[in-house]
């Protein structure tokens, strides 16, 4: 069950105007899985644990060098998810997004703000 | 003359001691040929398919007689395959060594699971910087009266929902150990908290249910407002069995 993780990209429209709302998408390759398999159905309980729980649990977004969000992930998040979210452009300035896993893991990805039109 | 006696009683039983004791020594040494029984706790079983594969793959490169496999209900929550073996044969590295080479039909590979199970570890400075910038998850706790009028049909059908519903994380007896639940970041609440609660406790169980908390869903997206109520009032009767 060895996968690897990829470090998220971040996708953000190309036109961003100021003071209008944009939309940024992550993605970011990461094996979430419960750890949990069912080799047996006829028993109880039917899950047996198969390999360790593995789980995004922090998701930061920061707008330049502000905080914006947290996201409390948990195990019921699927394997290579994908976030779409909205912030309203006020500044010219980096979105960064950073993960955090269940063993403390970090990642992050950032793109530069910059307004067209 | 009671020394004389004394001493060839002594002499006699000791005697009897040592051929016994030699005796059982041999006895149990060609019965048992030092094997050893050891307890491998195994990380990869994912189907069917894996539990065959790794037992007959271990019996074809090993000398050593496989128990059993245990799946579940082991003290360290991982499958737990007992082994036994001749340490003059087979070593316990080497048993690990193959163990980790087997792969099954679907090419996963078995590995055998040392230390403590890390289902969450500490937080990191930034995460607890970000919770003291944005607070910690808040709830809005606005005080709800319960509105049922006839609770013995209510507990009934809370009892139905909690079973459909509930049960698979915070097990049927509200233990908190339901068949999913160490897949969880934390475990789910032992319900007999509110065993008997009066009905302060009301409106911190119809947000909770209607919210969510750690990795419990929003029910309230599920279930109607009734529906919880039924749900509420089933889980004030649920009670701590005898002797746990």
């Amino acid at each position: 069950m060895e996968e690897k993780i990829r470090p998220p990209r971040l996708r953000i429209s190309r036109r961003i105007k100021e003071n209008k709302v944009f939309k940024v998408k992550v993605k970011f390759d990461h094996p979430s899985f419960t750890g949990l398999a069912m080799a047996d159905d006829t028993s109880d309980p039917v899950f047996n644990r198969a390999i360790p729980v593995t789980f995004i649990r922090n998701m930061l977004v920061y707008y330049g060098d502000e905080l914006v969000s947290r996201l409390r992930l948990s195990s019921g998040i699927a394997d290579e998810p994908l976030f779409t979210f909205k912030l309203k452009a006020i500044k010219e300035a980096p979105v960064k997004v950073v993960f955090i896993d269940n063993f403390g893991k970090r990642w992050e990805a950032s793109k530069e703000i910059k307004f067209k039109g | 003359m009671l020394t004389l006696e004394t001493n060839y009683i002594m002499k006699k039983f000791s005697k009897i001691f040592v051929i016994s004791y030699c005796f059982s020594f041999f006895f149990f040494q060609t019965i048992f040929a030092g094997t050893v029984l050891d307890k491998f706790k195994i990380e990869g079983i994912l189907t069917i398919a894996s539990t065959k594969a790794l037992q007959s793959e271990l019996l074809k490169k090993l000398d050593i007689k496989i128990i059993d496999l245990n799946l579940k209900k082991t003290d360290s929550g991982w499958p737990v395959l007992r082994i036994e073996y001749d340490p003059d044969v087979v070593t316990k590295d080497k048993i690990e060594t193959v163990i980790g080479e087997i792969e099954d039909p679907a090419g996963h590979k078995y590995k055998v699971h040392k230390g403590p199970l890390i289902a969450n570890a500490n937080l990191i400075d930034e995460e607890n910087q970000a919770m003291t910038i944005l607070g910690d998850m808040t709830m809005d706790l606005k005080q709800v009266n319960n509105p049922t009028v006839d609770f013995d049909s209510s507990i009934q059908r809370g009892k139905d929902m909690f079973v459909k519903n509930c049960a698979k994380c915070h097990g049927l007896n509200g233990n908190g150990y339901g068949v999913v639940a160490h897949g969880f970041s934390t475990w789910p609440r032992q319900l007999w908290a509110w065993y008997k609660a009066d009905s302060a406790a009301d409106s911190y169980l119809y947000w909770i249910i209607e919210n969510g908390k750690s990795d419990m869903p929003p029910w309230g997206l599920i279930l109607s407002e009734e529906e919880r109520w039924d749900l509420i009032n089933y889980v004030k009767t649920i009670k701590k069995p005898e002797g746990k």
